[in-house]
């Protein structure tokens, strides 16, 4: 039996109290391990792209195409092992409108040769290959919509308008998660054939695998100067520092979930300080005998303090072992399966549940430090003092 | 004005001197005890009597250490209490003085025999030998077989006497009483008053009663009313 | 029935935890009201934009201005068509344009964090197509020149955006800020308004718009006009009533805020409700004397009950109050957050409806209910023997 053991038994007290604060205390750190799981994963994305890729896209913005001989000439570069060059299509499935998922015009064999992670089998590999009007489909892609090998898909057009026709030559699944499931790849031969004038030869972006991950910034450096003198102008980046940018356009949406997780703990701190309060107030008394047969006031402060602590521990763990089900399994999937570029891992990261656990007896031993205060500063006396 | 009377080699365990205490409500200035001389006798059972008011319940305070006087000198088992510290003053206490209240006195959370070891606690003794002494004081006080108990499974009278056990635990010289029957039915307070009876003939304890008890005060051998602060004769 | 000031009273004597509970409260309506303050302000922002007989021609199929491209050509066959308003000289009230985005860097954040701004390449014509637009500094563009305009909300707050100051819309073909506009609080604000050749030359778009946009002669006339403008097979075309194209440009922000709003309120909303029963709790606990007296006076249980109802309510309410009024004060800040449906970045603000206000009080008030029932229950149960024991 210790002074501490005695402080952590005092929560069986008023078992009905007690439950309620483990329970937002539970609450709060699963609701805080959701949070940080979310900003995680988003930008977990930038962490886990291919050092061995850089992108070019044109200098004034993402929407204008640059020619495809760029990527001829990028080919040259020493240090460049494979090309690959994409468009964005954004074609729709006229069956529902707003089913959104990505169908890009590229060249199939650079394609594979630059994105590693894509695989697929090497019969459905060749089919692709073969067929001018073939689609490599996302394996995620192929379960929503229901497709198979050899199915006929029709979309229509939005930025090239028209219905066009593809067949399903394979399916194909990654070796990282951070490479997206869900988008249609298709020959850019088809697309380009039946454009004129302006839009014809064009690529929207170019991906180069350089040999030598440590020189992505002289390459991509030795790529924009390149072009740097011609009236189309690139601007070329690590696949790395292209996502950090994009997530830096939705700086505002994380910065308010920071915002929230911060309330969420100023709520559970309330809380749990006006429940350790409570209990001290109705334990004045009890306080004063205890100072009575000698114990000092640092041991009273003790005493709340290390009853703040054991509630802050219990319903971490509450929250914690709440934690993994709710984030990995139930949105974690729902994240992944249909928001996978965005989210390409959802997983509750053992940081950022120790992470949790560790704020929730922190914040919960804070928030009694007033009420320790004031239970320790009290003279005997008047803790002794009957009540009513 | 009681004198001390040195019967039979007993000296004065408790001594008080021109003691004064004041408090002050606000503005307000109530001089609750004034230059009060009193002795108590080791091993003797000395009840405190009086009106609401009266201040019996400071006079008990001063003399278990538990608040300083404003003025005046207060000798208790040879130590001088009234320029001591509080953090001093809670070390005294727990070397000299065993405490027994009205009400609030045990953990619920704990055993009876939890309980009792609590304030050796302090002394920081092994646990072993911390849960020896505790069953012994519950032996004294014939609940032994009910130390593995929470308050709650016990009955009022039986809660206060694992309060006396926990008091005489650390062996003190003096044990303090405020109402110790205040909340208990007959039988139970008789019970309670024989075991301090015989904590004070057969282990020699100086026992300090604040009372409303009639039947209580009868068990004392000497009775000292208060009123406005004031012994009385 | 036990009256109010009862409640109150007893509230007021236990001021601390009052407070505390209360303040939980008033934290959750707070993010309530602040999510649902956006979502509103995202749609208003967006939707300011369009007005009722105001529609907007684009390629069939694009679903906004950026991933549509019409000839040129095809821009005097729409402002043809029946039902387009014509201005004083008799010429048809129209005008078509080339929109772009281009990413430039926000001067606030790290060197090499680019956000992207909407060019709109406009005609002499924009003016009398949108008067809601007006300049608030510096003057209109020369026609034909390199000069271009920027909205309210994005002036001063991306490189070379300020009045005088320059920037490339592509290499070797920078475009001077002469002027400053303010256009309602819509996301025209977060535009660059620039001379549509430039627009069209720097950006590859020789002989296209983006869009048509048309004043009609009356709200009533969308359905004419919209008939002519799709039937023709060979031009592939889609009309749309300004308000409804901006409105649907707006679902997609709109619903992820209020969702997020949503979800993050239900998780606070809990705590604070759980956090109220404690108190309640406590309290029932802590008078159970009196709510024994009171029963041995004569109240009936659903008396006891519906007064720690009540007085639970009263409790949220009062931390309702604080966090609606808190929310209040965000009407006077902006939040520049991308357009999902777009991928241009607009300043959005907190729209304080009176319903959403109300909406969000009674939120807190339900926390304040669901919190105090079954305390009240328990209390309710309180024998008026309660009222003797000691």
């Amino acid at each position: 039996m210790t002074l501490l053991g005695v402080a952590v038994r005092n929560i069986k007290r008023s078992k009905l109290r007690t439950a309620l604060t483990l329970a937002v205390v539970a609450i709060a750190t699963l609701f805080f391990i959701l949070l940080r799981t979310v900003i995680w994963s988003w930008t977990s994305a930038s962490e886990f792209s291919a050092k061995d890729r850089i992108a070019t896209r044109h200098k004034v913005s993402f929407v204008m195409t640059l020619p495809k001989r760029y990527a001829e000439e990028i080919a040259q570069i020493p240090g460049v092992k494979a090309v690959a060059y994409a468009s964005w299509f954004g074609a729709k499935n006229p069956k529902d409108e707003s089913d959104f998922f990505a169908t890009i015009a590229t060249d199939p064999k650079t394609l594979l040769d630059v994105y590693h992670e894509i695989q697929t089998t090497p019969e459905q590999k060749q089919a692709w290959f073969e067929n001018r009007r073939g689609a490599l489909v996302g394996d995620a892609l192929a379960k929503k919509e229901g497709w198979k090998v050899g199915d006929k898909v029709t979309l229509t057009g939005s930025i090239y308008p028209g219905d066009w026709e593809f067949f399903v030559s394979g399916i194909y699944t990654t070796t990282t998660t951070n490479v997206d499931r869900s988008t249609l790849y298709f020959h850019w031969e088809y697309m380009n054939e039946s454009l004129t004038g302006a839009r014809k030869d064009q690529v929207g972006w170019i991906l180069a695998n350089i040999s030598d991950a440590g020189a992505s910034g002289r390459i991509s450096k030795e790529i924009d100067a390149k072009f740097g003198e011609r009236d189309l102008q690139t601007v070329t980046m690590s696949e790395a520092a292209l996502n950090q940018s994009f997530l830096g356009m939705f700086s505002a949406v994380l910065k308010a979930v920071d915002i929230v997780s911060i309330v969420m703990i100023l709520i559970m701190g309330l809380i749990v300080g006006n429940t350790i309060a409570m209990g001290v107030r109705e334990r004045t008394n009890e306080f004063g005998v205890l100072r009575a047969i000698g114990f000092l006031p640092k041991h009273i402060a003790q005493f709340v303090l290390g009853e703040a602590a054991a509630i802050g521990l219990f319903g971490g763990l509450i929250g914690v072992a709440l934690g993994y089900p709710f984030v990995n399994a139930l949105v974690g999937r729902a994240l992944e399966e249909n928001m996978g570029n965005m989210f390409p891992q959802f997983r509750v990261q053992p940081g950022i549940a120790a992470l949790g656990l560790a704020l929730a007896i922190v914040l919960a031993m804070a928030a009694a430090v007033l009420p320790a205060r004031k239970a320790a500063s009290l003279k005997v006396v008047d803790a002794l003092r009957r009540v009513g | 004005m009681s004198e001390s009377h040195n019967f039979g080699g007993k000296s004065d365990i408790i001594a008080l001197s021109k003691v004064s205490k004041t408090f002050w409500r606000g503005k307000e200035r109530l001089d609750v005890l004034q230059d009060l001389n009193l002795t108590m006798q080791e091993g003797s059972f000395e009840a405190l009597m009086g009106p609401s008011g009266s201040g019996k319940s400071t006079l008990l305070n001063l003399i278990a250490g538990l608040d300083v006087p404003s003025s005046g000198s207060l000798k208790v088992a040879g130590v001088e209490l009234s320029q001591m510290s509080e953090g001093d003053r809670a070390g005294f206490r727990a070397a000299n003085i065993g405490f027994v209240f009205q009400t609030y006195n045990l953990l619920p959370v704990l055993t009876a025999v939890e309980n009792v070891e609590l304030p050796l606690l302090l002394a920081k003794l092994p646990a072993a030998e911390r849960r020896k002494r505790a069953q012994t004081a519950l032996r004294v006080v014939g609940l032994e077989d009910r130390m593995d108990h929470y308050p709650r499974q016990l009955s009022g009278g039986q809660e206060q006497r694992v309060t006396i056990a926990r008091a005489i635990v650390g062996d003190p010289k003096i044990i303090v009483a405020d109402e110790p029957t205040g909340d208990l039915d007959r039988h139970a307070a008789n019970e309670i008053l024989n075991l301090l009876g015989k904590l004070n003939t057969e282990f020699n304890k100086t026992i300090v009663m604040v009372t409303h008890d009639p039947a209580a005060a009868e068990r004392a051998s000497i009775c000292h009313r208060l009123d406005k602060g004031a012994l009385a004769l | 029935m036990i009256p109010i000031s009862y409640n109150v009273r007893s509230l007021m004597v236990r001021k601390t935890t009052t407070l505390a509970t209360a303040g939980g409260i008033a934290l959750v309506v707070f993010v309530l009201a602040a999510a649902l303050m956006l979502s509103a302000g995202v749609k208003k922002t967006l939707v300011a934009g369009g007005r009722d007989d105001n529609a907007i021609v684009l390629r069939k199929g694009s679903g906004n201005e950026l991933s549509s491209s019409i000839e040129s050509p095809t821009v005097s066959l729409v402002l043809a068509a029946p039902g387009v308003k014509k201005d004083e000289t008799g010429a048809p009230l129209g005008t078509g344009e080339v929109v772009v985005v281009i990413a430039q860097q926000k001067l606030s954040a790290e060197p090499g964090q680019v956000s992207n701004i909407l060019v709109r390449g406009v005609t002499e014509n924009v003016f009398k197509v949108r008067p809601e637009v007006h300049l608030v500094a510096g003057r209109a563009p020369k026609p034909g020149t390199d000069e271009c305009l920027v909205g309210k909300g994005i002036a001063g707050n991306f490189q070379g955006m300020a009045l005088g100051q320059k920037f490339e819309l592509k290499k070797n073909r920078p475009v001077e800020v002469v002027g400053i506009f303010e256009a309602g609080g819509s996301s025209f604000e977060s535009e660059v308004w620039a001379n549509i050749e430039t627009a069209r030359t720097s950006f590859g778009r020789e002989g296209l718009v983006s869009s048509v946009t048309v004043r009609l002669e009356s709200a009533a006339k969308l359905d004419g006009f919209k008939a002519t403008v799709s039937t023709d097979k060979q031009l592939q075309l889609e009309a749309k009533r300004e308000t409804t194209y901006y409105e649907e440009q707006s679902q997609g922000t709109a619903l992820f805020v209020s969702g997020m709003g949503w979800v993050v309120s239900v998780f606070c909303a809990f705590g604070a409700m759980l956090g109220a029963m404690n108190t309640m709790f406590a309290a029932v606990a802590q008078r159970k004397r009196e709510v024994g007296t009171l029963r041995a006076l004569g109240f009936s249980k659903f008396a006891i009950l519906s007064s720690f109802v009540v007085e639970s309510t009263v409790l949220a309410l009062v931390g309702g109050l604080v966090g609606v009024g808190a929310s209040l004060l965000l009407s006077f800040a902006r939040v520049s957050m991308m357009n999902f449906s777009t991928w241009q970045e607009v300043s959005f603000s907190f729209a304080p409806t009176p319903g959403l206000l109300i909406g969000s009080l009674v939120a807190g008030a339900l926390m304040g209910i669901f919190g105090g029932f079954l305390p009240a229950l328990k209390a309710a149960r309180t024998s008026p023997i309660e009222a003797m024991r000691g």
